[in-house]
């Protein structure tokens, strides 16, 4: 049985990166305060076609010149993936530590299209409660009609754990 | 049109395809070299029309040795990384500033070292820097691929269809510039405008990380030699072409001359590395292909069909060429679209100054056509099932919808200075 969304307790908070710090601020006034120790994961999605995009060249390259070692790109292209990755969680880590500073605090990278991991990942960990931000990368988002962008739609339509939609507004 | 040309026309099409299809890994190359051998033994072309067609190509090989070769002294020198450094330090961690900045570095490589170098060798270059911004790399690594075609106008040495059009119409490439390096600039204003409404939410504010200025490569990773020898080979190839030196043995000696600079420092690569064999044999074989067709009267046909009704109007062959050769680099490649077009636009009997316009239009239809859609595209269509057998879902859209609108917007815009520039009145 998951607690009730008032106690919190494992809460999944999926990351961009881009998302305005103000975000963390908002997350403590809902899950903080309370007697129980939050865990808290910080979740962030490698998006993979944009790294076979990249290494393999867009299929009409117009010549067809010596064919690069695609293999090869790929792999320097998914270390600086990760490390992308990493930077941004501990970014994050210590606004959360700072804002929470009673929370355990884990990181979760995954790899391949963000909906369908975040949502595979709320499943995985039994979250209590799912965390994202409505569009977390075009500045101030007003309630209303389309304010969620595709992969926010996406887990809120597919989420399997309740999820908290922050809004960034002006 | 002749008795064979059903003939030559089913051995170009099965030829495409292989081209395409790359069944049991036939490279491209030897394809295109199968299709040749087919034109050879059907009698289309004889033996030594052939051997005279490769040999007659003699300015072109010599020139694709000379710019690939140039292109893997400049990756192995850590130029684009330079470059991309640059950009970065320009940008101060705004992205949309990184975004433009890292256009103008796309379409200086794209103009200088050919579009492929801007597209197959920049764009992992970028990926890896935005990802030390922690940016999302999906706009950047578009904005390479697009600007390394929207720049490929610019000069000769920007795109194998430049110099390959030229070549066959007889038309000095050098003198295409005038109006190319403008109808270039126009492409890549309107290219830029396009990513910067596309991405206009997508792209925040400031990037979410600010790595620190050595963490990514600079200028200093560059042979200080090096850098001096590529701006002497530019100026030297500037005022070679201007001389209308042949384009083939200047560019020949300017990779040795970056070869011999490179020798001279620490970092040297094996000097034959990089350079596009399979592009040389590629452009020999299509050259006696379309001499195939040619002779069975096909392209003669297509001329006569196409550009027929514009024989008299130079803006409107100009028009017409740029459409055809565009739809024609979505349904093939965009390599034999422009062989084909080109031979077509020398058989229609226009008048100088419509053939001039006709290759200014068939330069920009085969240079900016090509990203226009995965459904319009075998070869692409192709790539996803590869990409879907990987286990890897892309979001089609993401891709397509960029291609959608930006390539019609930089064919209209480099055509509208194309038209201003370079049709008498």
């Amino acid at each position: 049985m998951s607690a009730p969304v008032g106690a919190p307790r494992r809460v999944l908070v999926a990351l961009a990166g881009t998302e305005d710090p103000a975000l963390v601020a908002q997350v403590a006034r809902v899950v903080g305060g309370r007697e129980s120790a939050i865990e808290l994961t910080l979740l962030h999605v490698e998006e993979t076609g944009p790294r076979e995009l990249a290494a393999h060249g867009l299929p009409l390259r117009s010549g067809p010149w010596p064919a690069r070692s695609g293999d090869a790109v790929e792999q320097r292209l998914a270390e600086a993936d990760d490390l992308r990755a990493a930077a941004l969680l501990e970014a994050w880590h210590d606004r959360f530590a700072a804002a929470l500073p009673d929370a355990g605090i884990a990181h979760l990278v995954a790899r391949g299209r963000p909906e369908q991991e975040i949502v595979a990942a709320a499943g995985r960990l039994a979250a209590d409660v799912l965390v994202l931000c409505a569009r977390p990368r075009t500045g101030p988002t007003e309630a209303g009609p389309r304010s969620l962008g595709h992969v926010s739609r996406f887990v809120v339509d597919h989420s399997p754990v309740p999820v908290l939609v922050v809004r960034r507004s002006r | 049109m002749t008795t064979t040309a059903p003939l030559a026309a089913v051995i170009f099409l099965v030829t495409i395809g292989l081209v395409i299809v790359r069944p049991r890994r036939l490279t491209e190359a030897m394809a295109a070299l199968l299709g040749a051998g087919a034109m050879v033994a059907a009698g289309l072309v004889p033996p030594g029309a052939a051997v005279g067609d490769v040999v007659g190509h003699w300015n072109i090989l010599l020139f694709f040795v000379g710019l690939t070769g140039s292109a893997a002294v400049a990756e192995r020198s850590g130029l684009f990384e330079g470059l991309a450094g640059a950009a970065a330090r320009l940008s101060a961690g705004r992205p949309r500033r990184l975004l433009v900045a890292l256009v103008a570095v796309g379409a200086i490589v794209a103009a200088l070292l050919s579009n492929d170098a801007a597209a197959l060798v920049l764009t992992p270059v970028v990926y890896v820097l935005v990802a030390r911004f922690g940016l999302a790399p999906l706009p950047y690594v578009l904005a390479c691929t697009f600007v390394a075609d929207a720049a490929s106008l610019a000069l000769p040495v920007s795109n194998p269809v430049n110099v390959i059009v030229a070549d066959r119409l007889g038309v000095s490439a050098v003198s295409l510039v005038p109006v190319l390096l403008p109808a270039a600039v126009a492409s890549v204003a309107a290219l830029l405008g396009c990513l910067l409404v596309i991405y206009r939410r997508e792209l925040p504010a400031r990037s979410p990380l600010s790595p620190a200025a050595d963490s990514w490569a600079s200028w200093t990773g560059v042979p200080r030699r090096l850098l001096a020898a590529f701006v002497v080979a530019v100026v030297a190839f500037g005022v070679a072409s201007a001389m209308d030196l042949p384009l083939g043995p200047t560019m020949t000696a300017v990779w040795l001359l970056l070869l011999g600079v490179e020798r001279t420092g620490r970092r040297r690569g094996r000097p034959l590395e990089g350079i596009g064999w399979s592009l040389l044999v590629f452009v020999a074989a299509m050259g006696i292909l379309v001499d195939g067709l040619s002779s069975a009267g096909v392209t003669a046909w297509l001329a006569a069909l196409v550009l027929g009704p514009v024989r008299d109007s130079p803006a409107a062959a100009m028009v017409v060429a740029a459409a055809a050769a565009a739809i024609g680099s979505n349904l093939v490649n965009n390599l034999p679209a422009a062989f084909v077009m080109a031979d077509a636009v020398h058989g229609a009997g226009l008048s100088q100054a419509s053939a001039h316009a006709a290759a200014i239009g068939t330069i920009i239809g085969s240079d900016l056509g090509p990203n226009l859609t995965p459904v319009g595209s075998v070869a692409t269509l192709l790539w996803f099932v590869i990409l879907r057998q990987r286990g890897l879902e892309v979001s089609t859209w993401s891709y397509i919808r960029v291609g959608l609108i930006v390539t019609p917007i930089t064919i209209l815009a480099a055509l509208g200075v194309a038209l201003l520039l370079g049709v008498p009145r």
